[in-house]
Parts: C-alpha cells; sequence; structure tokens
C-alpha cells in the first residue's frame, strides 16, 4: 500500500523497486526459467528508454503488477489471519475439550478452569486440594513405573500398628506397665535407645518395634515406600516423624484413614504405583480384600497389655513379660531377608521384559520356596465335615509349597495335630514323623521359613 | 499484583477499651483482624498503612459493644490469570511441582512443564533437562505464568505453566 502512494513522488527509484519485486514475484512463481527473465530485462530497459507512452504503458502495467501483488499480499496475509483464526478456534476448541487430568482447589491443572463437579481420586496425603482422574493416574503410574525400574525398584506399603510399631493410650496403662516405663524412659533422655516415645500431645505411648530402623534403611535401596494405615491423620504424621525423622523415606507418601476411597478398607488407588509392582505389609488380611496377592500378612505385635486386649487375646504382652521380640530373628528382619528374595528374583532371575514381570507371582514362588518338600497331614485341626481344603490352613499350607493330604502315607513328613491321641499323631509318633501343632505352620508363614519342629510340640490334653 | 487501596470495615470494640487509647486500641484490633487475610474480590490482604476515618460508633443493645466504621488505607495482593508471578519451590513430586508467592499456593502440573525437562526422584526429586543444565527442586525459585486462580477465605490457589518463553527455574539453589 505505501508502495501505490509513494510512487509519484519518486517515481523512478519506486519503479525500480517495483521491477525488482515483478522479477522476484516471477522468478518464484514460474520456477525462474531463464527465457522469462531476459524477457524481464528487456522490459527493464524498456523502462529506461524513456519513451511517455511506453512509459505510461509500463507504469500501468507494472501498477497493476504491484496492485496485484499486493492483492496476493493482502489475499496471502488475510490467509493467514484465517489460518490464525483457525488456530485460535483450535485452540478454544482444545480449552473446551480438555480432558481436566485432575485439579488443585477445584482447578483443572492443565488449562486452568474452575471444575464445577468433583471427580477422580483425591491425593491430600500429597498436597491439600489435589484431586486427579483416573486416566492421569494410570499415565503418572506407566511413567512412575518406567523411572523406578531403571532404579531397580518397586513399591512396599507399610502398616504403621501391629506391623512397624504398637501404640497405646496413655490412659490404657496399667499402673504396673506406667512405674516400669517411667523406670525405662527416665533411664534413657528421650526414649530413642530403647524405641519408646511417650507422645504427651496425642495422648500416647508408642513402642517401635524392633530392627524397624534397619529395615527401613535397607528396605529404602530396594523399595519406594508409603505408610498407609487406618489411624487418623495428625497420628500418621507423627508416627511419620518417629520412624524416618530425616523424611527420607516417606516425603508426602503417608496414606491416612482420612485419605482413602473407601471406609475400612485399604485400596492401591490411591497409591501411585502399579498394582503388580506393589507389596504390601500388614498385620490385617481384611483390610486388603482387593489385593490379597499384593499383601505379607505380619505377625502382630503387641507390646502393651491394652493392644493385646483390643484383639481379645488373653497371652500377656511383651511389656508385661519384661522382654522384647529378637532384633536378628524377629518378624521384621525375616520379612527384610523375604523382600530381598523377592526383588533380587524380580530384576536379577526373571527373563523377559521388565515392564511385563508381575511381582505378584515373584512373591507366590518364593512363599512356595519355605515349605517345599514337606508333605503335611492334619489331624483334628478342620471340624468334622468341613471341605479341608477350604480351611485357611490348608491354603496357607499350600501357598508355602507343602502339599497337602487327608489320607496318611510313608511320604508324608509332618502331621499337624492338637491332639496327641489320634491315630495319625500316633503314626507319626512311630513313624517317627514330625508332630506339630498349628501354630508351626503360623509361624512359618509369618517367618518364611522352616522353624524347628520341636518348638512346637503337641501338648497331650487334660483327659489323659 | 499489589494494590494500594482504601477498604471499610465494621469493627466492634469492647467497652473496656474505652478511653484515651480507644484508636490505638481499634486500630491494633484492625489489624489483627485483617492483615493476613483474604477476600475473594481484593485478595490478600498484606498491611494496612494508614487509617483514613473512623465514623460514629454504635453502641450494640445488650452487649454493650460498639460498632465503628472504619475506613483504612491497605496494601492488597491478588494474582491474576496470565499475570506472571516469581515463587518459590515447595514440593517436587512426579505429578509436577507446588511454589508459593508469599500467602499463594501455585500448582505447575507436569503437562505444564517443559517436555524437554524430565522428572527424577530421589531424595530430592527434581525436574531436570536431559543435559542437566536446569533443575527444578525444592527451595528453587521460579518464574510461572498463572492460568487460572481461586481465592478462598484463607487461601488462594493457583494453576501455573513454566511452558512458555523467559519462564522457569531464575536462581539454582544448589549453585550457591
Amino acid at each position: 500500500m505505501s508502495l501505490l502512494t509513494d510512487s509519484p513522488v519518486h517515481s523512478s527509484s519506486s519503479d525500480d523497486f517495483a521491477a525488482f519485486l515483478d522479477a522476484e514475484l516471477n522468478s518464484n512463481s514460474s520456477a525462474s526459467s531463464p527465457v522469462e527473465e531476459d524477457g524481464d530485462d528487456e522490459d527493464e530497459s524498456n523502462d529506461e528508454e524513456a519513451e511517455d507512452d511506453n512509459e505510461l504503458e509500463g507504469k500501468s502495467v507494472k501498477r497493476c503488477k504491484v496492485e496485484m501483488s499486493a492483492n496476493i499480499h493482502e489475499h496471502g496475509s488475510t490467509s493467514h489471519t484465517t489460518l490464525e483464526h483457525k488456530i485460535g478456534k483450535d485452540k478454544s476448541l482444545k480449552i473446551d475439550i480438555c480432558t481436566h487430568p485432575g485439579s488443585f482447589g477445584d482447578m483443572c491443572i492443565l488449562c486452568g478452569q474452575r471444575l464445577e463437579e468433583e471427580s477422580g481420586v483425591t491425593f491430600g496425603y500429597i498436597h491439600k486440594g489435589l484431586r486427579l482422574a483416573n486416566d492421569e493416574i494410570v499415565r503418572l503410574r506407566n511413567t512412575d513405573m518406567k523411572n523406578l525400574l531403571r532404579h531397580k525398584k518397586l513399591y512396599l506399603v507399610l502398616d504403621l500398628d501391629h506391623t512397624l510399631l504398637n501404640s497405646t493410650l496413655l490412659a490404657h496403662l496399667t499402673p504396673e506397665e506406667e512405674e516400669y516405663l517411667k523406670s525405662q524412659t527416665d533411664s534413657l533422655q528421650d526414649g530413642s535407645r530403647v524405641n519408646l516415645f511417650k507422645l504427651d500431645f496425642i495422648h500416647m505411648m508408642t513402642k517401635l518395634r524392633p530392627f524397624v530402623h534397619t529395615f527401613l534403611k535397607e528396605a529404602s535401596e530396594m523399595f519406594d515406600m508409603y505408610i498407609y494405615t487406618m489411624g487418623d491423620r495428625p497420628y500418621a504424621l507423627e508416627m511419620a516423624r518417629l520412624l524416618d525423622p530425616n523424611k527420607e523415606y516417606f516425603h508426602a507418601k503417608v496414606i491416612s484413614r482420612d485419605d482413602g476411597t473407601q471406609r475400612h478398607q485399604k485400596g492401591l488407588d490411591v497409591v501411585l504405583g502399579q498394582e503388580s509392582a506393589v507389596l504390601i505389609l500388614d498385620d490385617t488380611e481384611n483390610a486388603w480384600t482387593k489385593h490379597k496377592d499384593n499383601l505379607i500378612l505380619m505377625e502382630r505385635y503387641h507390646y502393651f497389655k491394652s493392644s493385646c486386649r483390643q484383639f481379645g487375646y488373653n497371652c500377656k504382652s511383651l511389656l508385661e513379660l519384661g522382654k522384647d521380640e529378637n532384633e536378628p530373628g524377629g518378624a521384621l528382619a525375616s520379612v527384610l531377608k523375604a523382600l530381598k528374595q523377592v526383588h533380587s528374583m524380580f530384576f536379577d532371575e526373571l527373563g523377559g521384559d521388565l515392564a511385563g514381570r508381575d511381582v505378584r507371582q515373584v512373591l507366590k514362588v518364593v512363599r512356595k520356596e519355605v515349605l517345599k518338600g514337606c508333605k503335611i497331614v492334619f489331624s483334628r485341626v478342620f471340624p468334622t465335615r468341613y471341605q479341608a481344603a477350604d480351611h485357611h490352613l490348608w491354603k496357607m499350607a499350600e501357598q508355602l509349597g507343602a502339599t497337602c493330604n487327608t489320607e496318611l502315607d510313608p511320604s508324608v513328613t509332618h502331621v499337624i495335630s492338637t491332639d496327641v491321641g489320634t491315630e495319625k499323631s500316633r503314626w507319626a509318633v512311630k513313624e517317627k514323623k514330625f508332630l506339630v501343632n498349628p501354630q508351626w505352620i503360623e509361624a512359618v508363614n509369618f517367618l518364611w521359613r522352616k522353624l524347628p519342629e520341636e518348638n512346637y510340640p503337641v501338648k497331650p490334653t487334660k483327659e489323659e | 499484583m499489589f494494590f494500594h487501596i482504601v477498604l471499610e470495615r465494621n469493627m466492634q470494640l469492647h467497652p473496656r477499651h474505652f478511653g484515651r487509647n480507644l484508636r490505638e486500641h481499634l486500630v491494633s484490633k484492625l489489624m489483627k483482624d485483617v492483615e493476613g487475610t483474604c477476600s475473594g474480590r481484593h485478595g490478600f490482604v498484606v498491611a494496612i498503612t494508614g487509617v483514613d476515618s473512623i465514623g460514629k460508633g454504635l453502641i450494640r443493645d445488650g452487649t454493650g459493644f460498639v460498632t465503628f466504621p472504619v475506613k483504612y488505607q491497605c496494601v492488597v495482593f491478588r494474582p491474576f490469570k496470565g499475570e506472571i508471578l516469581e515463587a518459590v519451590v515447595t514440593m517436587v513430586n512426579k505429578m509436577g511441582f507446588f511454589a508459593e508467592a508469599g500467602p499463594v499456593q501455585i500448582f505447575v502440573s507436569n503437562h505444564l512443564i517443559p517436555d524437554d525437562m524430565e522428572f527424577q526422584s530421589g531424595d530430592m526429586p527434581n525436574y531436570t533437562t536431559s543435559d542437566g543444565s536446569v533443575k527444578i527442586q525444592k527451595d528453587s525459585e521460579v518464574r510461572l505464568k498463572i492460568i487460572g486462580t481461586r481465592v478462598d477465605a484463607t487461601e488462594i490457589f493457583c494453576i501455573g505453566t513454566i511452558k512458555d518463553d523467559f519462564l522457569g527455574v531464575i536462581n539454582d539453589p544448589t549453585a550457591v
């Protein structure tokens, strides 16, 4: 446009420029054939000869051409703007169809739009007001999985109460217990040596399970660890502080009752890890109905009397007995050994694609090694007319790799009995087979190794 | 963005403060009540800079409390959509990172972090470019663009992005 207004004033220069433009346009449009270029040159020389009519004609031609080029230019620009419009529309469309992968404070984390309805799963344990949609969780799990496998790690979900520690309300302590604990905690200023903590502000007394610090340290090298407890949030955070004072293990990975999606149930839906790579350590099987294959059941840790009573046990608590689980042979140490085995099998022994491996299968295999080669017969363990194969001890024995039988034969290695007087028990004594009580199989299940059978004798019943 | 504005508020004062220090009591109560609070319209009240006028007190029936209409000047902070803010990173995880600019909590999703930055887990989780030259971790300072805001009674939430020109880390805490 400015070209046109300028042309009358500095006609020659503008003409030159117009010519230049023409040449440019021609060369651009018609693949610069030499013949046409020659023609253009001739045109230019005509211009310079300055015959009025010719010049006028030439000018008008040029004008036309310039106008045309301007038109082309304009056209180009308009097409450009329409393109921009299109892009703009696409963008707005994109915003409209934003999938809203999650929200923070009720705003979409991708487009920033306010979301009216709440959807997806809350991740309050990571940050207040954070929610993620299912697709996003799947996506995060997949990317995280790759990352984790590269570091040769799996996930481990840990329960608190009765698994890693035992807590009791101060009000539930018996006077003798209080007396004893006072002497314990007074002698050691902060109680960290005996792993006993008095938390006045939540009116609690907490005892960490022996070996727990070593356990966490070694497990953290193989696992990305979460805490998942049925306790409330302040309690969970306080316990995490005791277990992990430097916040190395459980940073923003403490899940409490308030974060679960189902009442009285724990679920892996709030854990950002693929189920095929998660192991769970818990003392309550019923909390994990959907994830039994991931679960490693723990022997309950009862240090305080109130915790025994809570489960209806009449036995003496460890505190009353004045002792504690021993460190190298305790439940945590045994489980750590099993975890190491699972970990090394998962990464080193299994062939094939890393992503296709399933830790649940590995867990099953490792478990099957424990009582491999044992052939077990039960006697007076199951109620009469009960389908023996449905009993939990039968299933447990099979999961541990033993073969179960209902009838005696020479290949039987163990007879599990509640009574020495039964035919099978007597047979076992006569044939010098192991005769053990049912606690043996449960203990084996908790400690992941075959235990000395002599420690689990079948006691004669009172009538005899 | 910060604004210096005049606001008005009805203050209730206990009769025991009536005396020659009434004005001081009123102002200190005003500061206590207002500073650090949020309103959806004005944002976060940073500080009261002056009291313009205190109107006539009205005695409440039955209690003896007196209500004064008070006009005061204050500095408020309110983030806007499209605004560029500088913030300190408070938490980094696989979903993205959280940052704070004063009272404002900002979340930057990993969708809105440049694609060449990748999440690295560990005891100091971070987002790092493939050549390792740029790293976002806890306590990093970042410049980000606000794409969504929500102001609550006590908190301000924002969604931010660093997927744009001239956004991202502006200092590196490990370099110091």
